[in-house]
């Protein structure tokens, strides 16, 4: 095996047309992730410097309420993923900046297509893009004449009459084409690695690991397949154009299908629905800003009694920090049971997703490669909710010295301290851990062994009984 | 030694070879004369162990070349009228993967010794095959066939496309490789180089072997009119 491996490689490498598209290839892929990187890092030292400024502003505010800083709110910045330079999945689209504050949960925004006009029109020059589509395509070219020239010459002939047994000069020629994919795909990982050699940690390095393995399982199934055609069609324009066949419906139209009826199947509401709802739920809870809302009268006659006073007059504490807390708690509880929903909804067309990859190993590595990245929806989605879970914390904090810092009820020109503006925490991300993501792409890591293993079966079993002649 | 006793093979109903037998002894060569379709490649391909007989036994050394074909394909040494190598290969480097995937390593001087015993000059062993002539790319043939020392050889249309001085090298090869003691079967179109090189001389039509001669036993003219003959000849 090793011999006819060998063997191709000579050709790879004494190939002068080879010889310049590999390089040119590796030149793409390394300025695709160059970029990749250049863009994360733009984006990083932007964030740092908006976060910087936010914070100072935030610690530098004096002689104002808490509601009223509250309102004042903040801003949070969606951080650059592990490996978004390798594939930055959802990203572009999905917006990066949340604005947090008081009474309400306000959507992501200021997605890079949105400013960008090249490219919301064009797509830019993505390593996802050159590693998922461009190189399978590439193995694909390599390998469609790989054993029907064997076969056209008479050399398979030669090659079987020295003992060699077809399987075994097949699966050569396999490995020799899956090489050279996961070559240039090392290729591109190690620029990514050189080019945050400073950051790097087992984390990414374990991420990348899987990362590696599912596209080094999609090029063997690519590649495999390929040779398969290759040995059975006599004709190997027959046999490039099943694979090409192959390759559009696995990358172009079953993609496309399954959103599509995946969408139909679990609908997510509209934007216009889903808002419209939170507000008519919300509506029915405590209004924070009204004194005479009857909720927050039952509200106002428990704290009473807790207290054992009377009137609000008599109570130590600021009341409306209680009621615009209620009120906040109330509005949690819509949030979470709307944006609950919408998660439910993600979550099962995330799975019909993930079975569609029985029928497209692409959608599998599609699924894998932006998960492993850190850029997929449910990344988004682990973000959305560290920033709910900072946003209530946040709110709380000031609603409670609104309550305890020593106001008492109505009273809304009493100030805080800028000390306690100071000793609010600013929002800090923490990364989904390997272990936590692991078993959200456990389906599309099956789909993609099962894949492998029927190319290779095929390969076994289909190529025994061959015909050289 | 090849054996083909009473051997019958159709393809879709038509008969492609017919009651063959023949028989080619350890050092003696054997030449198959026949048009297109007459059973040669055939023939070739059920001693090579490619194609089943429908009945009838095809034996080379002694033993079955279809269901045994992975002994005997070690003693067989095959010639295609192109013998396609990888053109990006040099000369020896073809030899040296050809004798590694029989399960043989030589060395460089041992490789080099193969292909000049064949015929091939030393300045070209290190040249790419892609520069070789057809000649040339079959003398490297025959040297992967020697260099697995070669009991049987099978020749199809080994002439064919070649100079005469290269046509003329070949026949001198092969008529050693017998004086060696090889078996060797040519199936070929060109009477004149198989009446020269074969000391027996077979006629096949439409499957059948319509005729066996000696080959000291005919001119090349007195040949080519018995292979007329036959050839016209529709009964």
């Amino acid at each position: 095996m090793r011999d006819i491996i060998k063997n191709e490689w000579y050709y790879l490498i004494r190939n002068r047309v080879l010889q310049i598209v590999s390089i040119g290839f590796i030149f793409i892929l390394s300025l695709a992730v160059y970029l990749g990187e250049i863009q994360s890092d733009n984006q990083r030292k932007q964030y740092d410097v908006s976060k910087k400024q936010l914070r100072d502003s935030w610690e530098s505010l004096d002689s104002i309420s808490p509601h009223g800083a509250a309102h004042y709110g903040t801003y949070v910045f969606k951080p650059t993923n592990l490996l978004s330079s390798l594939d930055e999945g959802i990203n572009s689209v999905a917006g990066n900046v949340l604005r947090v504050e008081g009474h309400v949960q306000n959507e992501i925004v200021y997605s890079e297509s949105s400013q960008m006009q090249a490219v919301s029109k064009f797509g830019k020059l993505k390593s996802s893009l050159l590693l998922q589509y461009v190189l399978p395509l590439f193995l694909l070219f390599l390998a469609f004449n790989s054993v029907s020239s064997e076969k056209q010459s008479g050399r398979l002939k030669l090659l079987v009459l020295q003992g060699e047994r077809p399987v075994k000069l097949i699966m050569g020629k396999v490995i020799s084409v899956w090489l050279y994919g996961i070559i240039l795909m090392i290729a591109t990982v190690v620029v990514h690695f050189i080019l945050n050699f400073s950051t790097f940690s087992t984390e990414m390095a374990g991420r990348l690991l899987f990362f590696c393995l599912s596209y080094g399982m999609y090029y063997f199934i690519v590649s495999g397949l390929t040779v398969y055609f290759s040995a059975r069609w006599k004709n190997a324009t027959v046999a490039l154009t099943s694979m090409l066949g192959i390759w559009i419906l696995w990358t172009i139209f079953l993609p496309s299908i399954v959103l599509s009826t995946v969408d139909n199947w679990h609908k997510l509401p509209s934007r216009n629905t889903f808002q419209t709802a939170m507000k008519e739920d919300r509506s029915k809870g405590i209004d924070g800003h009204n004194p005479k809302d009857e909720r927050g009268e039952k509200l106002k006659e428990e704290t009473l009694k807790k207290y054992g006073v009377d009137s609000l007059i008599q109570l130590p504490i600021n009341f409306d920090g209680i009621r615009m807390q209620a009120d906040e708690e109330y509005g949690n509880k819509v949030w979470d049971k709307h944006f609950g929903g919408l998660r439910s909804v993600l979550e099962k067309q995330k799975k019909c997703y993930q079975i569609a990859g029985t029928i497209s190993p692409f959608i599998a590595l599609q699924n894998t490669s932006m998960g492993f990245s850190g850029t997929d929806n449910f990344h988004h989605q682990e973000f959305l909710i560290q920033v709910e879970d900072y946003r209530r914390r946040f709110i709380k904090s000031l609603n409670d010295e609104h309550a305890f810092g020593g106001s008492k009820t109505g009273d809304w020109s009493w100030y805080a301290q800028n000390d306690f503006f100071k000793s609010i925490p600013d929002y800090e991300y923490y990364s989904q851990s390997l272990s936590t993501v692991l078993p959200n792409y456990f389906l599309d890591f099956i789909v993609l062994i099962a894949w492998t293993t029927i190319v290779g079966l095929l390969l076994f079993f289909g190529i025994k009984n061959m015909r050289i002649v | 030694m090849i054996e083909v006793d009473n051997v019958v093979k159709t393809f879709k109903g038509v008969s492609a070879v017919e009651n063959l037998t023949l028989q080619v002894e350890t050092g003696e060569i054997m030449g198959l004369l026949g048009s297109n379709g007459a059973g040669k490649s055939t023939t070739i391909n059920m001693l090579l162990g490619f194609i089943e007989p429908d009945s009838g036994v095809v034996k080379v050394n002694g033993l079955n070349a279809f269901s045994q074909s992975s002994q005997t394909r070690k003693t067989i040494g095959y010639i295609p009228e192109n013998v396609n190598l990888y053109p990006y290969l040099t000369g020896a480097e073809n030899l040296n993967y050809f004798c590694r995937l029989a399960g043989l390593k030589y060395s460089k001087d041992e490789l080099n010794r193969f292909l000049l015993m064949c015929g091939l000059q030393n300045d070209v062993h290190g040249k790419k095959v892609s520069n070789y002539s057809k000649g040339m790319r079959q003398k490297v043939g025959i040297a992967i066939a020697y260099a697995k020392k070669a009991k049987v050889y099978l020749l199809d249309e080994p002439a064919s496309g070649l100079d005469p001085l290269a046509s003329n090298e070949l026949s001198e090869l092969l008529k050693k490789l017998a004086g060696e003691g090889a078996a060797i079967l040519m199936a070929s179109h060109d009477i004149f180089r198989v009446r020269e090189v074969c000391d027996r001389i077979g006629i096949l039509r439409q499957g059948r072997l319509v005729k066996e001669i000696q080959g000291k036993d005919v001119s090349a003219n007195e040949l080519e009119k018995l292979y007329l003959k036959f050839m016209n000849n529709q009964e």
